[in-house]
């Protein structure tokens, strides 16, 4: 396969905002053009990833930078759509068709509980199944049933991203939090606390890619990044549990979504997870991180309590997960929020996150799973 | 209750509308439905056109069991979002995944004392009645915890 390489990325902090999403969407675009040392009329394809926003959004965003007549998409993809849509350039390009594309992801998402029928059928919502934190807590609840993980734990991950976070000037949030006051925050739904949890918000972030000839007459410099894998998949039957299941199998034994989709980028990548110097993994809840370590191989099932109790994906640490503070405290604009880590891996690989940089990091993982079982892994080299 | 054979339609729904078998006349009487694929023999619920595990349409109906054990399960502690036909004044409530002899766990409220809630918990199949704001009965269900006397 081709090289594709990552030329420019840009951010627009996630947090709440009187701006538009329109508005949001063109500062995080015009920031990777610029980042990138391109023109926007030079574009040939353009992809929103978006789950929130109305039709046509994509244009509708874009059109601030300029006049341009060329392809505009929105993708949708639950939380991974932002995986979705960076696949779908790198393959327009992989495929000849054109050779420079921009890809955003943007949101803009009320305050509290997201809206039921984005996601759950009618009588699922009128029989109060429509709570997205249940779903994670049941699953939580299991592992601790089967493994013996400890509510300590996965506070444990929250206490790590939130400390983070501090460093992060495009998070929301930006609190350390000490393990007493996140094991005393209240239940959202038992086991899953508080602060423990993301909440939906507004952000976006954007990347200018292309294909290594045109990178190379573009003048391509150190600060270009390969992407040496970006895969989407969904989970197969009854591989995952998460809303909107209404039941699950007993007895099917698929594997998991992001075990899946992270092979297949370990494939394309021609690497292994040992070989990658930092993570930016889901978080959602703190539970789904732990559950993360286990899919994506960097320990055994059941595992995941243990590699946050000896220190492995802190900072300093010999896997490094969410630097960035992850989606626990920078929220989840869901479009933005794969792009979001993504434009975080970029920084990390060029030297530039300051205070929560990862020394000498060459190799970077992005990884998201939501609705529906929709996963996206996005490696990145430099 | 009370059941009226001019206009049943327009007085009381399913939830869902191919989840139950029986009559919605006779709720105590309705059980969940299912489907069973004659080729992987994996069980779904509600009606199947075809097996969404191996895709064959050699799927019959079924009627699951009313008994069943808790495999996971969380408290709702905050009012669900949207149109939620629960109690005007909101009280937590378990939401499981209750495991069924057919080798399905299927996601429902656990009615009872929400302290008394652990993994491997015999619960027992119960419809529900829900109001909608059309004045509507509206025919739910829920798994009971066992010795939980309290009925519709």
């Amino acid at each position: 396969m081709s090289d594709v390489f990552i030329l420019g990325a840009g951010i627009h902090p996630f947090g709440r905002f009187d701006a538009s999403y329109e508005e949001i969407g063109a500062q995080a675009a015009a920031a990777a053009l610029r980042d990138a040392g391109v023109d926007w009329t030079k574009i040939q394809g353009a992809y929103l990833s978006r789950m929130y926003l109305p039709a046509g959004s994509g244009a509708r965003i874009l059109r601030r930078l300029g006049s341009h007549d060329i392809s505009i998409v929105d993708i949708e993809a639950g939380c991974a759509s932002g995986g979705a849509a960076l696949r779908q350039a790198v393959l327009a390009i992989r495929s000849g068709a054109i050779d420079l594309a921009l890809v955003a992801g943007c949101e803009k998402m009320p305050r509290g509980f997201m809206s039921p029928s984005m996601i759950y059928s009618e009588w699922q919502i009128e029989m109060g199944m429509a709570v997205n934190p249940a779903y994670w807590a049941m699953r939580a609840k299991r592992h601790m049933h089967d493994y013996g993980t400890t509510e300590m734990q996965i506070a444990k991950v929250a206490f790590k991203n939130h400390n983070n976070s501090v460093h992060n000037e495009n998070a929301m949030y930006r609190n350390a939090f000490s393990l007493d006051d996140i094991l005393n925050s209240r239940l959202v739904c038992d086991p899953i606390r508080l602060l423990e949890i993301c909440a939906p918000n507004d952000g976006a972030a954007a990347v200018v890619i292309a294909s290594k000839e045109r990178a190379r007459q573009l003048g391509m410099t150190g600060r270009a990044i390969r992407i040496a894998a970006c895969c989407h998949s969904i989970a197969r039957y009854s591989a995952d549990f998460r809303s909107p299941a209404d039941s699950m199998s007993a007895t099917a034994n698929n594997r998991g979504p992001t075990e899946v989709t992270a092979a297949l980028a370990f494939e394309q990548a021609g690497i292994g997870v040992e070989d990658i110097d930092c993570f930016e993994v889901q978080d959602t809840d703190a539970f789904c991180e732990i559950e993360a370590y286990e899919h994506l191989g960097l320990c055994a099932p059941g595992e995941g309590g243990r590699l946050i109790d000896e220190g492995i994906t802190e900072m300093g640490g010999k896997s490094p997960v969410n630097m960035s503070g992850g989606l626990i405290s920078k929220g989840e604009p869901i479009g933005a929020s794969h792009l979001g880590q993504v434009v975080e891996i970029v920084s990390q690989l060029r030297g530039d996150t300051g205070m929560r940089q990862v020394h000498g990091a060459k190799v970077g993982l992005a990884h998201v799973l939501g609705t529906g079982g929709h996963c996206a892994v996005t490696i990145l080299q430099r | 209750m009370t059941s009226s054979n001019t206009c049943p339609a327009t007085s009381r729904r399913a939830i869902r509308r191919d989840i139950f078998s029986g009559s919605l006349e006779s709720p105590d009487k309705l059980r969940l439905r299912g489907s069973r694929c004659a080729k992987c023999a994996e069980v779904t619920l509600g009606q199947a056109l075809s097996c969404p595990n191996c895709g064959s349409t050699e799927v019959s109906d079924i009627t699951l069991s009313t008994h069943g054990e808790v495999w996971s399960y969380t408290i709702i502690r905050h009012r669900p979002p949207g149109d939620y036909l629960g109690p005007g004044v909101f009280e937590p409530f378990g939401l499981g995944l209750v495991e069924l002899a057919e080798g399905i766990r299927v996601l429902a409220p656990i009615s009872g004392d929400v302290s008394k809630l652990r993994i491997g918990l015999q619960v027992q199949f119960r419809p529900s009645l829900l109001n909608s704001a059309q004045g509507q009965e509206v025919v739910a269900f829920e798994f009971a915890q066992e010795g939980d006397a309290s009925h519709v």
